[in-house]
C-alpha cells in the first residue's frame, strides 16, 4: 500500500509541479501569473479528449494540436487578461484571470458537456507489479515525464539561445531591452509555455482520473500552493515542492484518510510560510532603501 | 421601491441581446394566466448534468400536460434557478420564485442541504415543495405541523435499509465496509447505515471517506480489506464511484459492491472500465430496451425534444428524469384536485390524488398526511451496467 | 479630506441609511433578504477595505471569517444566548482569529500573502466539515432562531440590524481612515520604508488591520445565520472570498463608498441574472471581466480623482516663528549624534569602513564623496535600515543596530534620495503622520486643530506654497522634497538626515534650502546632509566628511576639505594615469552619426535636461562631463530608449529614433553600456557576450568574435565560463563593454564606466577605450572623472543642471578652471 501511495503521490506531485512551473515561468519574467492555471489544464484535457477520443485523431496529431491550441490560449491570456492591467501598473490581472477561469470553465461545460468522461489510454490498462503493488504503466510514467519536462526546462534555459534570452529577461529586464530583446514578447511566450505545461499535466492526469469542466479548479489551487511553497522564483524549488506536496498528501491519505488531506496540506503551507516567508527553497531578497 | 429587482430583471432580455449571447434561451412570455412551477437546482458546476436531467423530466411532463390542455385549462410554465449547490443561493432563489414569480409548486434540488434550507420557507409561505432528487430523510420528515414538503424520490434511510438487506440476501454479507463520499450526502447515509446495521446487530469493518479529488482509493480499500470487509456499501457520485472500481481492479480484490444510485449519474461504465458491472446499485427507474408503454412514450419524447439523446447511454441520470416526470404529473393532478392554485388547497390536493399511472409505478393514494414520500422500499430496483446501459440485475 | 467631499459623504451615508430603513419596512420578503445580504456584504467589503485600502494587504480568506462568525453566532443562539450578545462575541472570535492569522501573514507579501489566506480559507472550510460534533459537519446546523424585538417581523428586524451594521461600518471606516490608526496604516501601505523611519511599527498596523477587518466580517457573518436559519460549509464557498475582494477593488479600494458599489455588483447583479439559470455564472463572469477592463482601478477611485478635486488650501506664506520655536523647544536636550568607527560589508563588498564623525545639536554636517562612496549606506546605518557590523552610534545612548522605527522614536528623522512621501495621502496628512511619532492615538479621532495649525506652520517654514490638500503623488518634484523635509520635522527630531535634498532643484530653491538649514540648526537640530551640490555643501556646512570607496578620506571645514589633494583626486580623477592620445587629431566625416536637437527630459516635474544640442561624428570619441545630477546619464538613457524624451529630436544616421523603444533602438545599432554594468549575473561571461549580439541580423561567428573580445580584454580569458555575477567590478565593466561591442554598433554609449573601479583597472579600461577610438569606433562617453575622460576624448560637452554650459575640444577643456568649478562648487553662493 505504501509503495502504491508513494508512486501516486510522486505522480500527482509531479503534475502539481508541472502546473506550478507554469506559475513560476510567468512570474519570473513578469511578476504576474495566470491565476486560472487550473482552467488551462482543463482546456488541455478537454481538447486532448475531443481530438483523440471524440474525433478519433491519431495521437501524433492530437497531442501537438492540443499543445498548439493551448499555447495560443496562453498568448490570449497574456494579451487580454494580463497585459492590459500590468502595463498600467494595476493588480487587477489577478481578478481578471480568476474571472476568465470561471468563464472558461463554464464555456467548457456548455461545449464539452456536463458529465465527466473517461480518457481511455492503453497505458492505464497495462499494469506492472512493483514491490507487491499493482501499478499502471501510466502511473510509473507520470513522474518520469514530469521530471523529464522539468529537466528539459532546466536544460533549455541553461543551454539554448531561447533559454538565454529568457534568462536575460528574468535577471535584468532593462539590460535585456538594451540588447534588443523584446521583453514583452518574451513575457507572452512565457504565458504560452505556462499554458502548454498545464495542458501536458491535464492530458497526463486525465486517464487516471476523468475529464470534466471543473477538473482544474482544485488542481490549480494546489499547484499555486506548490509554487509558493517552493519559492516561486526557483524552478528546482518549485519542482521539489511539488513532489513533497504530493507525497505529504499521499501519506496523510494513508494515515488519516482523504478527508483530512486538505486540512493537513494547507495547514502545513501556512506553517511553512510562517517559518520560511520566501518558500522552502526560495532565497531572501534584499530590500534597497 | 416595492419590487427592488423587478426593473433589472425586466431589462434582462435587452442586456442579453447586448451581450450577444444568443445561445441564451429564455422561455417566451406566456399568457398571463399560465400556472408557474419553479425548479431550484444546481444547474452549473459538478452537478450540472443531474440538474439538466431534472429539467428534462419536468419539461417532458409539462409538454404532455400543455398538449392535453394544461391544468385547469391554463398552460404550465417552468421557471428555473441555479443554486450553485449553495444553500444560501438556493434559499434566495426559492424565495424569489415564490414571491416574485408566484409559482404554484416548487420543485427542488439535488443537494440535501439546499433542500433543507428551503423546507422552512415552503412551510412558512405555504407553498408545496416537491423533492425530486435529494434523499435526505429530514426533508420530508421535517417536524413541521403544517408540512408542505412532498417527495417523489428515494429516501436515504430507506435506501440504506434496502442496501444492507440486499447485501445480506445476495452476498451473505457478515461484515460490510462503508465507502462514503465526504459531503452531506455521505454523512446522511452514514447515519442510515449505522442504524440499519445496529438493528441487525451486525459488525462493520470500517467507515472510509472518499473525495472527488482522490486519484485512487487504494488506501481506503486496503484498510477495509485488512479489517475483514466482505461486502462494500458505497455512496458516492459517479466520478469517485468509478475510482473505487478502478482501484479494486488494481488491487485485484474481488468483493461485492452494493451502492446508492451515484453510478447512475453519468457514464459510469466508461469511467469505471470493464468491471463497472460489478457494482449493483439502487434505482427508482431505468429505461431499457423493453419499457412499459409509458416508458417508451417518455423515451421517444426525450429523443425528439433533445436531439443529442441518441442511445439509452445518453439518458443520464434516468432517476432524475423519472422522478421529475412523475413529480410534475402528480403536482398537476394535485392542482386539478384543488381546483385553484392556492398553496393550502394544492397541498390538500396531493392528499386527494387517488390514482396515477406513472413512469416509475402505478401510484395509488401516493400521499397522505402521514406519508409525504410517494416512493417506498418496494419501488427500488437493483441494477448494474451492462454494455454501457443500466439494466436491472433481475429482469 | 475636504469639507466639500465630507458633506457629500455624510449626505450619501445618511441618504443610504434613510432609504435602507424605509426599504426594511416596505420591501417584500425576497427583496428584503436580498437587501440584507447586500448590507452584510457591504460590511464585509468595508472590513476588507480596511485591509486592502488602508493597510495595503490582501486576503482571499475572508469567507472563513464570515463562516466563523456565522457558526459562532449560530452555536450561541441555539444555546439560547441572545443575538445581541452573539453578535459581538462572533466579532471578537474573528478578531482574535484575524490577529492570529496576521502572525504568519505579516512576514510575507504579494503572492505569498495571497496563498496564506487561501490556505486559511480551505483549512477553515474543511475544519467545519470534519469537526462534526460541534459544527454538524457537512450537513450543518439547522433551526437557528431568529431574533425578536416586540412584534417586529424578525425578517425586518434582521434587515434593520444589517442596515445598522452597514451604516456603522461605513461611518467607522470614515473615522478610522482619518484617525491616527488609519493614518498609520495608510502610511505603512504607501511606503513602509518611510513609515518605519517615522517610528511606525508595520507589524503593529498590519496586525490591527487584520483584526479589525476580521471583526467586521465576523459580525456580518453572525447575522447570516439567523437570516438563513440554516448554515453549512457549502453556504460559504471559497469563490465568495474572491468575489469579496473583487467588490472592494471594483468599487474602489480605500474609498468609503466603494464597497457599497462593489456589493451592488456582486449581490444584485447575480439576482438580476437569475433568469439566465445555468448561464448565470457564464454571463456574470463575462460582465465582471468587462467591468475590470473599463475600470481596473475601481469605479469610485477613478471617479473621485476625476470629479472630486480637493479644495485648494495653501500653507501660510510666513511661518509663525514663535510657535515653531516653541514646538522645537520641547525636544529634550541631547549631546547630539556620535558615530564611531562604523563598518558594514555586503557579501564581498566593504561598503563602509571605520566611518566616524560627530554632529552636535545645532550643527550642520555634510557627508560628501564621489558616486558609490558609501554615503547613503552610512545614512542607512544611522537610521536603522542596515545594522553596522561594528562600531557605535550614540544618541545619548547606544542606538546602533536598533530597528528603524525605534531609532525614529529616539529622535532621528530622515529624507530620501528619491522622495518617499505617502503618495495616496494629502500633504497635510503626510505631516500629521509624521507628528504621530509612531503612536497610533485614538482609533476614531482625527487630528486636533492645533496639530493642523502646526503642520501648516511647518509647511510655511520649508517654503511650501502649494495646497495642503493635494495628494502627495501629484506634487511637482521640488514640492516633494520640501514636504518630505517638513514631514521629517513634524516628528520633532533631534537629528535630521537629508539625502540629496537639493537634487533636481533650481538655484533659487537651493538657496532657500540653505537658509532653511540654518534656521533648523538654530532650533537645536543636528542637521546631517548628503549632497552633491557642492555650492550648497560648501556654503552651509560647519564640517564635512569626505568618503571615497567606503572609507573616510577627509574631515574638516569647507575650506580645509576643498584644499585636500586626496579630495580633488577623488572627485576629478587621479591625473597619474596617462592615456595614449590619438596619433593625429581626428579628421573624419562631418555627416553626423548621432544628432541631438533641443532634447528636453523630465521625470514628471522640472526638466532635468533642457534643450540640449549635441553632435557625434563617425569615428569620434565624445565625452559629456558634469557633476552628479547634471543630467548626463539621463541623456544616455533617453538615447537608448529607456526614458522617453519630452521634446526634441534624436537622429541616428539621419533616422529619427526618439519614438522607438529600447529593443528597437538596439536593433538599429545604438548600444549602451549602462551605468553599474547591468550584467546578467547568473549567466556566464560567454553568454553575456553572446546576448550582446542578439539584435544582429548578419551571421555571427561566435568563436572568432569572442576571441577578438578576449584579445582586447585578456583578463577575461580565464573567466570566460564563470558566472558574470562573480566577477570583480572591473572585469564586469570589461564584459559590459565587450557585450556592447558584440552588437557591432554604429555608436557605443558608455555610462560611467570607471565608477567604483580601482585605479589599475581604470587604466586598463581606458587603454581599451583609446584602442577602440583608434580603430574608428564611434563612442559617446559619460564619466564623472572629467580629467580621465578628457585624456581620451576628441571633444567634450560640459553639462550643468541640465544645460550645456561649455563645449570644445578636449585640449581646450583640459585644465579649464570652469570645469573644476562645475564639480567642486567654487564661488559659493549665500
Amino acid at each position: 500500500m505504501i509503495t502504491a501511495a508513494l508512486i501516486s503521490g510522486l505522480g500527482l506531485g509531479s503534475m502539481y509541479a508541472l502546473l506550478a512551473l507554469g506559475f513560476h515561468i510567468t512570474y519570473v519574467v513578469s511578476r504576474t501569473v495566470n491565476f486560472a492555471q487550473g482552467s488551462a489544464m482543463m482546456v488541455g484535457a478537454v481538447l486532448g479528449y475531443s481530438f483523440y477520443i471524440t474525433w478519433g485523431w491519431p495521437i501524433w496529431l492530437a497531442v501537438p494540436m492540443t499543445l498548439t491550441l493551448c499555447a495560443v490560449y496562453g498568448l490570449a491570456v497574456e494579451r487580454f487578461l494580463v497585459r492590459p492591467f500590468s502595463s498600467r501598473g494595476s493588480e487587477a490581472w489577478l481578478m481578471a484571470t480568476v474571472a476568465a477561469g470561471i468563464l472558461v470553465d463554464n464555456l467548457a461545460m456548455f461545449t464539452f458537456g456536463k458529465e465527466p468522461r473517461q480518457f481511455t489510454s492503453e497505458l492505464t490498462n497495462t499494469g506492472v507489479t512493483l514491490l507487491g503493488a499493482n501499478i499502471s504503466v501510466l502511473q510509473m510514467l507520470i513522474p518520469v515525464i514530469g521530471a523529464a519536462i522539468a529537466l528539459a526546462l532546466l536544460l533549455v534555459r541553461r543551454y539554448t539561445r531561447l533559454g538565454k534570452v529568457l534568462e536575460a529577461c528574468v535577471q535584468n529586464p532593462q539590460a535585456a531591452m538594451l540588447m534588443g530583446i523584446r521583453v514583452n514578447r518574451v513575457v507572452a511566450i512565457a504565458f504560452a509555455v505556462s499554458a502548454v505545461f498545464a495542458a501536458i499535466a491535464g492530458m497526463l492526469i486525465a486517464p487516471l482520473f476523468n475529464v470534466s469542466a471543473e477538473m482544474g479548479t482544485l488542481f490549480g489551487l494546489k499547484a499555486f500552493a506548490v509554487a509558493i511553497l517552493g519559492g516561486i522564483s526557483s524552478a528546482s524549488g518549485v519542482f521539489l515542492a511539488g513532489l513533497l506536496f504530493g507525497l505529504v498528501e499521499a501519506l496523510v491519505t494513508i494515515y488519516f484518510g482523504s478527508a483530512f488531506t486538505q486540512i493537513f496540506t494547507f495547514g502545513l503551507v501556512i506553517l511553512a510560510l510562517a517559518l520560511r516567508p520566501n518558500g522552502l527553497f526560495g532565497s531572501k531578497t534584499m530590500v534597497k532603501v | 421601491m416595492f419590487k427592488l429587482l423587478k426593473p433589472l430583471r425586466r431589462r434582462w432580455p435587452q442586456a442579453a441581446a447586448v451581450t450577444a449571447l444568443s445561445l441564451l434561451v429564455l422561455s417566451p412570455a406566456q399568457a398571463a394566466e399560465a400556472i408557474k412551477v419553479g425548479l431550484v437546482a444546481a444547474l452549473s458546476g459538478q452537478s450540472a448534468k443531474s440538474g439538466e436531467a431534472l429539467t428534462r423530466g419536468l419539461t417532458i411532463a409539462i409538454d404532455e400536460i400543455n398538449a392535453a390542455g394544461g391544468i385547469l385549462g391554463q398552460p404550465v410554465e417552468l421557471i428555473r434557478r441555479d443554486d450553485e449547490s449553495n444553500p444560501a443561493k438556493g434559499m434566495l432563489a426559492a424565495r424569489e420564485l415564490i414571491q416574485r414569480e408566484e409559482v404554484t409548486v416548487l420543485f427542488g434540488g439535488l443537494d440535501t442541504p439546499v433542500s433543507l434550507a428551503i423546507v422552512p420557507l415552503a412551510n412558512q409561505m405555504k407553498v408545496p415543495f416537491m423533492g425530486i432528487w435529494a434523499a435526505g430523510t429530514g426533508i420530508t420528515h421535517n417536524g413541521a405541523e403544517d408540512n408542505y414538503v412532498f417527495r417523489v424520490s428515494a429516501m436515504d434511510e430507506i435506501v440504506d435499509e434496502a442496501l444492507v438487506q440486499y447485501g445480506i440476501d445476495e452476498y451473505n454479507m457478515q461484515k460490510p465496509g462503508m465507502l462514503l463520499i465526504n459531503n452531506p450526502w455521505g454523512e446522511s447515509n452514514e447515519k442510515g447505515f449505522r442504524h440499519a446495521l445496529e438493528t441487525r446487530d451486525m459488525p462493520y469493518a470500517g467507515i472510509e471517506r472518499i473525495e472527488s479529488s482522490d486519484l485512487d482509493v487504494i488506501p481506503q480499500l486496503t484498510r477495509l480489506k485488512n479489517a475483514g470487509a466482505d461486502t462494500l456499501l458505497m455512496v458516492g457520485n459517479v466520478g469517485p464511484s468509478a475510482q473505487v472500481v478502478k482501484s479494486l481492479d488494481r488491487m485485484e480484490w474481488d468483493v461485492p459492491v452494493v451502492s446508492h444510485w451515484g453510478p447512475a449519474g453519468g457514464r459510469f461504465s466508461e469511467l469505471a472500465g470493464p468491471n463497472a458491472s460489478r457494482v449493483h446499485f439502487i434505482q427508482t427507474y431505468v429505461f431499457t430496451e423493453h419499457n412499459s408503454a409509458k416508458g417508451d412514450q417518455v423515451l421517444s419524447a426525450l429523443k425528439s425534444t433533445y436531439p443529442e439523446i441518441e442511445t439509452l447511454a445518453d439518458i443520464t441520470p434516468a432517476v432524475g428524469i423519472a422522478n421529475a416526470y412523475d413529480g410534475m404529473h402528480l403536482a398537476a393532478l394535485a392542482i386539478e384536485q384543488a381546483g385553484n392554485t392556492e398553496g393550502p388547497a394544492v397541498r390538500d390536493g396531493f392528499y386527494a390524488i387517488d390514482e396515477y399511472q406513472g413512469l416509475i409505478k402505478d401510484y395509488k393514494q401516493p400521499f397522505t398526511t402521514e406519508q409525504h414520500d410517494a416512493l417506498g422500499p418496494q419501488d427500488y430496483i437493483f441494477t448494474h451496467f451492462v454494455d454501457g446501459s443500466i439494466v436491472p440485475v433481475k429482469p | 479630506m475636504s469639507k466639500h467631499s465630507k458633506t457629500l459623504l455624510a449626505s450619501g451615508v445618511s441618504a443610504l441609511g434613510i432609504a435602507s430603513v424605509i426599504m426594511a419596512f416596505m420591501l417584500d420578503s425576497y427583496s428584503l433578504l436580498v437587501f440584507s445580504f447586500f448590507a452584510l456584504t457591504v460590511v464585509v467589503g468595508v472590513g476588507l477595505n480596511i485591509l486592502i485600502g488602508l493597510s495595503g494587504q490582501i486576503s482571499f480568506g475572508h469567507i472563513a471569517f464570515y463562516a466563523i462568525g456565522a457558526y459562532v453566532s449560530a452555536l450561541l443562539t441555539m444555546q439560547g444566548v441572545s443575538l445581541w450578545l452573539a453578535l459581538p462575541a462572533a466579532g471578537l472570535v474573528c478578531a482574535i482569529a484575524g490577529g492570529l492569522l496576521a502572525i504568519p501573514a505579516l512576514r510575507v507579501n504579494g503572492p505569498y500573502l495571497a496563498m496564506i489566506t487561501i490556505a486559511f480559507a480551505l483549512v477553515v472550510h474543511h475544519g467545519l466539515v470534519e469537526w462534526r460534533s460541534l459544527t454538524g459537519g457537512a450537513n450543518g446546523l439547522m433551526g437557528i432562531p431568529m431574533p425578536s424585538l416586540g412584534d417586529t417581523d424578525p425578517a425586518v428586524l434582521l434587515a434593520l440590524i444589517s442596515t445598522a451594521l452597514m451604516l456603522g461600518a461605513l461611518v467607522f471606516f470614515q473615522l478610522l481612515r482619518n484617525s491616527g490608526w488609519g493614518r498609520a496604516m495608510r502610511a505603512v501601505k504607501a511606503s513602509e520604508i518611510a513609515a518605519r523611519s517615522l517610528g511606525f511599527n508595520p507589524v503593529q498596523t498590519k496586525t490591527l488591520a487584520f483584526a479589525l477587518s476580521a471583526l467586521l466580517t465576523g459580525m456580518a457573518g453572525a447575522v447570516v445565520s439567523p437570516l438563513m436559519m440554516f448554515i453549512n460549509p457549502a453556504s460559504f464557498p471559497f469563490t465568495q472570498s474572491i468575489l469579496f475582494v473583487l467588490a472592494v477593488i471594483v468599487g474602489g479600494a480605500g474609498t468609503v463608498m466603494g464597497p457599497v458599489l462593489g456589493a451592488l455588483l456582486i449581490v444584485l447583479l447575480p439576482e438580476a441574472l437569475s433568469g439566465a439559470a445555468e448561464y448565470r455564472l457564464l454571463i456574470f463572469s463575462g460582465l465582471l471581466l468587462g467591468v475590470l477592463w473599463v475600470a481596473p482601478r475601481g469605479v469610485l477611485g477613478s471617479a473621485a480623482r476625476l470629479w472630486l478635486k480637493p479644495v485648494q488650501q495653501p500653507a501660510p506664506v510666513q511661518p509663525d516663528l514663535d510657535q515653531l520655536s516653541a514646538f522645537f523647544a520641547e525636544t529634550p536636550s541631547s549631546k547630539g549624534l556620535e558615530v564611531k568607527d562604523i563598518s558594514i560589508r555586503f557579501g564581498g563588498v566593504q561598503a563602509a569602513k571605520d566611518v566616524s564623525f560627530s554632529a552636535p545639536p545645532g550643527s550642520i554636517t555634510s557627508i560628501i564623496g564621489p558616486n558609490g562612496a558609501g554615503k547613503t549606506t552610512v545614512l542607512n546605518m544611522i537610521s536603522g535600515f542596515y545594522a553596522p557590523n561594528s562600531g557605535s552610534i550614540k544618541l545619548d545612548t547606544e542606538v546602533a543596530g536598533l530597528p528603524a522605527w525605534k531609532l525614529a522614536r529616539a529622535g532621528i528623522a530622515r529624507t530620501y534620495q528619491t522622495t518617499q512621501l505617502f503618495g495616496e495621502l494629502s500633504v497635510l496628512d503626510n505631516l500629521l503622520a509624521g507628528m504621530q511619532q509612531g503612536h497610533l492615538g485614538n482609533i476614531v479621532k482625527g487630528a486636533s486643530d492645533q496639530q493642523r495649525a502646526l503642520a501648516l506652520q511647518l509647511l510655511a517654514l520649508v517654503g511650501y506654497r502649494g495646497s495642503v490638500n493635494s495628494l502627495a503623488d501629484e506634487l511637482p518634484h521640488v514640492d516633494r522634497r520640501l514636504v518630505e523635509i517638513a514631514r521629517a520635522l513634524a516628528s520633532r527630531p533631534r537629528v535630521l538626515l537629508l539625502d540629496e535634498p537639493a537634487a533636481g532643484l533650481g538655484q533659487q530653491d537651493t538657496q532657500q534650502l540653505a537658509a532653511l538649514f540654518h534656521t533648523l540648526a538654530g532650533y537645536g537640530i543636528a542637521v546631517i546632509l548628503v549632497e552633491h551640490d557642492m555650492t550648497l555643501v560648501m556654503a552651509v556646512s560647519e564640517r564635512i566628511l569626505v568618503l571615497d570607496a567606503g572609507r573616510p578620506i577627509a574631515w574638516g571645514s569647507a575650506s580645509e576639505v576643498r584644499q585636500d589633494k586626496r579630495v580633488i583626486a577623488a572627485y576629478l580623477g587621479g591625473t597619474s594615469y596617462q592615456a595614449t592620445p590619438r596619433d593625429q587629431p581626428w579628421k573624419g566625416s562631418r555627416d553626423a552619426r548621432l544628432y541631438i536637437k533641443d532634447l528636453v527630459l523630465d521625470y514628471g516635474a522640472a526638466p532635468v535636461v533642457n534643450k540640449v544640442n549635441l553632435v557625434v561624428n563617425p569615428g569620434e570619441l565624445i565625452a559629456i562631463l558634469g557633476a552628479n545630477g547634471a543630467g548626463k546619464s539621463s541623456i544616455l538613457q533617453s538615447l537608448a530608449g529607456l526614458h522617453p524624451a519630452t521634446s526634441g529630436s534624436i537622429l541616428l544616421d539621419d533616422e529619427s529614433i526618439h519614438h522607438l523603444d529600447a529593443s528597437q533602438i538596439a536593433a538599429r545599432g545604438l548600444a549602451l553600456v549602462p551605468e553599474g554594468r547591468q550584467m546578467f549575473p547568473q549567466l556566464t561571461v560567454r553568454d553575456n557576450l553572446m546576448l550582446g549580439a542578439f539584435s544582429r541580423t548578419d551571421k555571427v561567428d561566435a568563436d572568432a568574435e569572442i576571441e577578438a573580445i578576449l584579445r582586447r580584454f585578456p583578463r577575461l580569458r580565464d573567466r570566460i565560463d564563470s558566472l558574470a555575477g562573480l566577477l570583480s567590478g572591473g572585469e564586469q565593466q570589461m564584459v559590459a563593454v565587450g557585450r556592447g561591442l558584440m552588437a557591432k554598433p554604429k555608436i557605443l554609449l558608455l555610462d560611467e564606466p570607471s565608477l567604483g573601479l580601482s585605479p589599475a583597472m581604470i587604466g586598463e579600461l581606458y587603454d581599451a577605450l583609446a584602442a577602440l577610438r583608434d580603430e574608428g569606433v564611434t563612442l559617446l562617453l559619460v564619466d564623472q572623472m572629467a580629467n580621465l575622460a578628457l585624456q581620451v576624448a576628441d571633444r567634450a560637452y560640459v553639462l550643468e543642471t541640465g544645460r550645456i554650459v561649455k563645449s570644445g575640444t578636449a585640449e581646450e577643456l583640459r585644465g579649464d578652471s570652469a570645469l573644476e568649478a562645475a564639480y567642486l562648487g567654487e564661488g559659493a553662493v549665500a
